[in-house]
């Protein structure tokens, strides 16, 4: 099984190299087709032409598109994504000091959805042809109808501004020092026994965390059920059934595995959505992760900057459909011969 | 015991049978009809002009509150515009931009999945690629950076929906057109010597319009959402359009001190997509084709 | 004390207001160590006697009359968790699908240990148990079964298992119900086998169900046929076989064609078995309306099950004996073809393989589907190609419609190449061999009528372009010629029968008048008195309209009915071919006599299942 699971590795990197270029190659040409011209909003009004035309050739805005594009690709494979044209600092410290932030919270998104979908679904799968099944599932219908960012407007509002319980803003709170060993506070402050501060950051996490779970769990919940139905129906289900094995037996054991594919699959699907949903959940829970700089980046029309994250993005992405691959392979035993 | 199924009379009526006795469809139906119905009278129904500033009155809390105008129902805006004026036409933009980023994923992540799942091989792999190449970027990333390219503007926006959002149609009808393909019927037709487009478009087609329906319910939801992210940003719409996803944006500046800005444009959003979900559950749970075999 | 014993049971469903009686007083006993086959058509209610057992009735059903004892026990009265206690452990059910049987995510050891468990066996013997069930079974490979998951195995090596299982707990009573349906001829003969040496050696009471009338004959000790929901003869397995009381056995047996002794013709019933909905409404006897020995008393009284000599009962009044249901004709003459005229289709040295599958770093060997053989079909004359699953013999009917390219060699159609034609030429090899498919199902587009459907291919470019009346002029024509009533076509194929559609289909491949049929497994499926029907069509074809046939099958007894020469294949060779009568009488190669051994015989005297040299599968 691990040769499968090496060769699956490998073809997807095979596969998903020139998929980074070409994705790099259409953010590129997007971005110059910008109708407003960020050399602009960069100088003064009363800058004079050659000013203008100095820095429009420092950021190498004059030479054409193909150019433009393999200068800043054989900057970007060593690793210089090019400076912020707002901040200043090299897109790559940004992205480094920022990324920590978001994967964590997608993280602790992704176990709190799991927690919430699975029990979700078998629930909603118990309830089937039962008296309370149409009321649940238009319940979860209205779960889904509502997306993450209302979400965390709706907990923002309620768990943070009518009765204050949680935090709503930041990482954590200012008189705490940032994590410094792996950048993931949850670790961090776990290795470094101060059991204070991890509260403090995880009370930080929840709300946002919970509005990207909530985007989320409804979704896995309809998969799960919907693939629990199918398995029902399935001939080897009824098999055991005639064997005598008991219901639960045979939901838990027989149907969840088979089940769990399906989900699995739309994880994967879905898991761009939540990350792309960590954008809107950080800025308006002023959290300080990738999201909120390549809100703040869009915002200022920062090219090397959106164009440092959009590349991160798509890795980030690709690594994890890369994972649901690999685990699906390990599910499904069907896959695994060669 | 097969001979237990009833008999279908003919399949329009079954079809309108089963979608009557659907509350979930017709419950979504009920909502998506208000709303198409209230986009349309928009000007007649409003009690105010959107756009009008009343700088005297702003942050007005509903009518039926202690310190409201009867003059504007849902109150104001930190600007004194009336809200439900405001809610009542950005309906018109959710709507347009729905309607037509639906038409457009449709029509493009249909064809590309007719192709792909007709001709299999090479064809098929090259299609499926350019999906998981497309499905490989966050598609809130992606609008986000279609739209500071475009510009501003309804119908950038909507482009920027089917651009980025013509994979879900494809990879959904792809799967259920690859069993449309193999079977026999289509075979046959090409063994009869009728034309790939005439197989496509009369064998095959026909069989996928339940699922197309249903997904295009689905998608005017997912594009009002998007609209409503983007307007949210400050991406979407110009300066002078009313659209839900900047009331939004708005009332979160002064959620402090006037909830009832907020909630609103929230439910404007929640109810309109909640229609939509339930229409396309209501529809595909009438039209799915298991449901007809008897389980006897 | 009987094992198990239906007294009077009746089930029963609510339909339109009226009750319809879908089993209606079983009487039935099985001895403790004996087999019962119960035998029936599809919609007969043979699953339902099944689900009773088990307590899985469906919703909407509900027994009105009788009762089910087992062990003593009434098992309708028996309260739910006593009842799915007994299940698995003193009775267990052998199922239909055995790829589908087994959950496709676990091991076979998960699953085996499993059901261990649920018996009750200790947990250190499980281990030892498990490969002693299995060798039993015929997997003396234990460790390898146990360590692999389904998909990896054969139908056969899965029916096994599944056999090995039910016998664990040493249960009382066992319920196979049509346990090798879906399985190769020759290995329904080693399951069978097995089936049989596992009863004796435990003891176990069977019930056998199954559709093959002589398959229950051959393997079980007595046997039960049933109609529309009743039990119309019982007797033992020799008895019901070689001399049925019923009308509607002998014409059971009657209508399945014979691989031994004389070829007579195939009996088709009119009308079909009743459906459920109809039952509220027949007052008599249920056979009545395809009886063709009915008498007028049998319109108004149903019959009772009665008893006859030597022990038989029978549902029929005792003054009509059955053989007066006409004496067997003799069956309409095979096809005899044009030998002297020159060949309608030519297979030249043509072979067929797919590209393996390789990976980045290995070449995988091309997979050898149909090695090179060459043959000619001559006009006017069948010509049957039987093989079991994985012989090649789909890919033949797909090089011979030109789905395929051959991998080598070339085919020729009316002396034309069929790959190297042209427009023009492909048109007129379109109308010269037409393919009918397997599954009618899958075969009619569910969203036309039957009129739009059987004159499809005159919307093809160039085939002519019809006026609208005489399109439905040929669509009534192509229906009396396939023995439709014109009525049907402003159906659609939902509103058919099986039978119906699987004539619609042909009736759509005639629609040219093409020179020559292909159909793969066109009867396969469909009920015996249906498929008696669309043979002796194929045979009035050819004696009318000169249709020559391909036809594609596993069954030989039907190839022996209807072709005149055959092409037996196994594993991608064509291992003996001939005219059909000798190849049949005096096979020369040892798969064909491994074949004809495994076919279940027309007489109970013969030894079945019998032992077959190949290993097991």
């Amino acid at each position: 099984m691990l040769a499968v699971l090496v060769r699956q590795v490998f073809v997807r990197a095979l596969i998903a190299i020139p998929m980074i270029f070409a994705l790099s190659v259409v953010v590129f040409v997007v971005l110059r087709m910008l109708p407003a011209d960020p050399l602009a909003m960069m100088l003064p009004p009363t800058a004079t032409p050659t000013e203008v035309e100095s820095l429009r050739a420092a950021l190498g805005l004059d030479r054409s598109l193909p150019v433009q594009y393999g200068i800043w690709l054989s900057h970007a494979l060593h690793g210089d994504l090019g400076r912020s044209i707002t901040s200043g600092e090299t897109v790559t410290h940004l992205i480094a000091t920022t990324l920590p932030a978001t994967v964590e919270l997608s993280v602790v998104a992704l176990a709190f959805s799991l927690v919430i979908s699975i029990p979700g679904g078998l629930l909603l799968y118990a309830l089937n042809k039962r008296r309370g099944e149409l009321l649940a599932d238009s319940f979860v219908v209205l779960l889904i109808s509502v997306p993450s960012f209302l979400w965390g407007i709706f907990l923002m509002l309620v768990l943070g501004v009518m009765w204050p319980i949680l935090p709503f803003s930041d990482r954590f709170g200012a008189d705490i020092a940032p994590p410094k060993t792996t950048g993931f506070a949850l670790i961090d402050f776990l290795l470094r026994g101060d059991f204070q501060a991890w509260g403090n950051a995880f009370s930080h996490l929840m709300l946002p965390a919970l509005a990207l779970a909530l985007g989320f769990a409804p979704l896995i919940i309809r998969v799960l059920r919907a693939s629990l139905l199918e398995a029902a129906g399935e001939q080897y289900a009824m098999v055991a059934r005639l064997r005598g094995q008991s219901d639960a037996r045979i939901v838990l054991r027989h149907m969840f595995k088979n089940a769990v594919l399906p989900t699995l699959t739309l994880i994967g699907v879905q898991f761009g959505f939540l990350f792309g949903g960590t954008l809107l959940i950080e800025m308006i829970f002023s959290f300080p992760g990738l999201g909120n700089l390549m809100v703040q980046a869009v915002r200022n029309h920062d090219l090397p900057l959106i164009q440092g994250i959009a590349l991160v993005f798509c890795v980030i992405i690709l690594v994890i459909n890369t994972c649901v691959d690999c685990l699906y392979a390990v599910v499904n035993p069907r896959l695994r011969d060669a | 015991m097969s001979t237990l199924a009833i008999q279908a009379s003919g399949r329009w009526r079954q079809t309108a049978r089963a979608l009557l006795h659907s509350p979930k469809a017709m419950a979504g139906g009920a909502i998506v009809l208000a709303l198409v119905l209230v986009a349309i009278f928009a000007p007649w129904i409003a009690p105010n002009d959107p756009l009008s500033q009343d700088l005297l009155s702003p942050l007005l809390p509903p009518a039926w509150m202690a310190d409201g105008m009867a003059q504007y129902p849902l109150g104001t805006d930190s600007l004194g515009r009336c809200i439900l004026s405001r809610l009542i036409f950005g309906s018109r933009v959710a709507l347009w931009v729905g309607l037509c980023s639906a038409v457009g994923t449709m029509l493009l992540g249909c064809a590309l999945a007719l192709l792909a799942s007709y001709f299999g091989g090479k064809v098929d792999r090259a299609i499926g690629y350019l999906v998981d190449l497309w499905m490989s970027f966050p598609p809130v990333v992606l609008s986000l950076i279609l739209m500071v390219g475009l510009g501003p503007g309804v119908g950038n926006v909507i482009l920027s929906v089917i651009v980025v959002d013509w994979t879900r149609f494809c990879r959904v009808v792809r799967a259920e057109a690859l069993v449309i393909r193999r079977r026999d019927y289509v075979i046959a037709a090409r063994l009869m010597g009728f034309s790939h487009l005439r197989i496509m478009l009369r064998e095959m087609l026909p069989g996928l319009v339940p699922l197309i329906i249903t997904l295009f319910s689905l998608e005017m939801g997912v594009a009002i959402v998007v609209e409503a992210i983007l307007s949210f940003v400050g991406l979407s719409v110009p300066a002078n359009t009313v659209a839900w996803g900047v009331m939004i944006a708005d009332a979160r500046g002064v959620m402090q001190e006037n909830i009832w800005n907020l909630i609103p444009p929230v439910l404007g959003i929640v109810v309109t997509v909640l229609g939509f979900n339930l229409l396309s559950d209501g529809v595909r749970q009438a039209l799915d084709p298991r449901a007809d075999s008897s389980r006897v | 004390m009987a094992a198990v014993e239906f007294h009077e049971l009746t089930l029963s469903l609510d339909v339109a207001g009226k009750r319809a009686d879908v089993l209606r007083n079983i009487d039935l006993s099985v001895e403790p160590g004996a087999m019962l086959g119960l035998v029936g058509e599809s919609g007969a209610g043979k699953s339902m006697v099944g689900r009773v057992i088990a307590g899985e009735i469906p919703p909407g059903f509900a027994v009105t009359q009788g009762a089910v004892r087992f062990e003593g026990l009434d098992l309708l009265t028996l309260p739910r968790r006593q009842h799915r206690a007994l299940l698995g452990r003193r009775i267990a059910f052998i199922p239909q699908e055995p790829l589908s049987g087994l959950n496709p995510v676990l091991t076979v050891r998960q699953q085996l240990f499993e059901h261990l468990e649920h018996v009750g066996a200790p947990k250190a013997q499980w281990r030892k148990m498990a490969l002693d069930r299995l060798a039993e079974v015929g997997l003396p490979n234990g460790e390898a079964i146990l360590a692999r998951y389904p998909h990896q195995l054969s139908g056969g090596q899965c029916q096994r298992i599944l056999i090995a299982m039910a016998f664990c707990g040493e249960p009382a009573l066992i319920v196979a119900d049509e346990p090798t349906t879906a399985l190769d001829v020759m290995t329904q003969a080693q399951i069978m086998r097995v089936l049989r040496e596992q009863q004796r050696r435990h003891g176990t009471a069977v019930v056998l169900i199954t559709h093959d009338l002589r398959l229950a004959a051959h393997v079980c000790d007595n046997v039960a046929v049933l109609y529309a929901g009743e039990v119309v003869e019982y007797g033992s397995a020799e008895q019901v076989l070689d001399a049925p009381v019923h009308p509607y056995t002998l014409s059971l047996k009657n209508a399945a064609p014979a691989l031994q002794g004389e070829r007579v013709a195939l009996p088709s019933l009119s009308d079909f078995m009743p459906a459920v909905s109809d039952f509220p409404a027949i007052r008599g006897c249920r056979y009545y309306s395809r009886c063709t020995v009915r008498k007028p008393e049998c319109e108004s009284q149903p019959p009772a099950l009665l008893p006859r000599d030597e022990g038989r009962r029978a549902r029929c009044l005792e003054i009509i004996p059955a053989s007066g249901c006409g004496a067997a004709q003799a069956a309409p003459a095979l096809p005899a073809g044009e030998r002297q005229a020159k060949p309608l289709v030519e297979f030249r040295n043509v072979s067929l393989s797919y590209p393996g599958r390789s990976s980045l770093w290995k070449k995988a060997d091309p997979i050898q589907v149909v090695q090179p053989v060459s043959f000619t079909v001559a006009p006017g004359e069948f010509l049957g190609i039987v093989g079991e699953s994985g012989s090649g013999k789909t890919s033949m009917a797909r090089l011979l419609m030109g789905m395929v390219p051959p991998t080598s060699g070339s085919i020729l159609v009316d002396g034309q190449d069929r790959h190297a034609a042209d427009a023009t030429q492909a048109r007129a090899l379109r109308k010269t061999v037409q393919m009918v498919f397997q599954n009618p199902d899958s075969a009619l587009n569910p969203r036309r009528r039957v009129a739009d459907l059987v004159t499809q291919i005159l919307e093809a470019d160039g085939a002519g372009s019809e006026q609208a009346a005489d399109r439905m002029a040929t669509a009534q024509r192509l229906m009396l010629a396939v023995g439709l009533s014109p009525s049907a076509l402003g159906r659609l194929p939902s509103q058919l029968s099986g039978g119906q559609k699987q004539r619609v289909n042909i009736a759509r491949a005639l629609c040219l008048t093409p020179r020559m049929l292909v159909a793969d497994e066109i009867v396969s499926g469909l009920d015996v008195s249906v498929q008696a029907l669309i043979l002796n069509m194929l045979l009035r074809l050819n004696r009318e309209l000169g249709i020559g046939l391909v036809f594609i099958s596993h069954d030989l007894a039907v190839v022996r009915y209807l072709c005149n020469r055959v092409m037996v294949m196994h594993r991608g060779v064509v291992v003996e071919t001939g005219e059909t009568e000798q190849v049949f009488n005096s096979p020369q190669h040892e798969y064909t006599r491994a074949l004809i051994a495994a076919v279940p015989p027309e007489t109970g005297d013969a030894v079945w299942p019998p032992v077959l040299p190949a290993a097991a599968a």
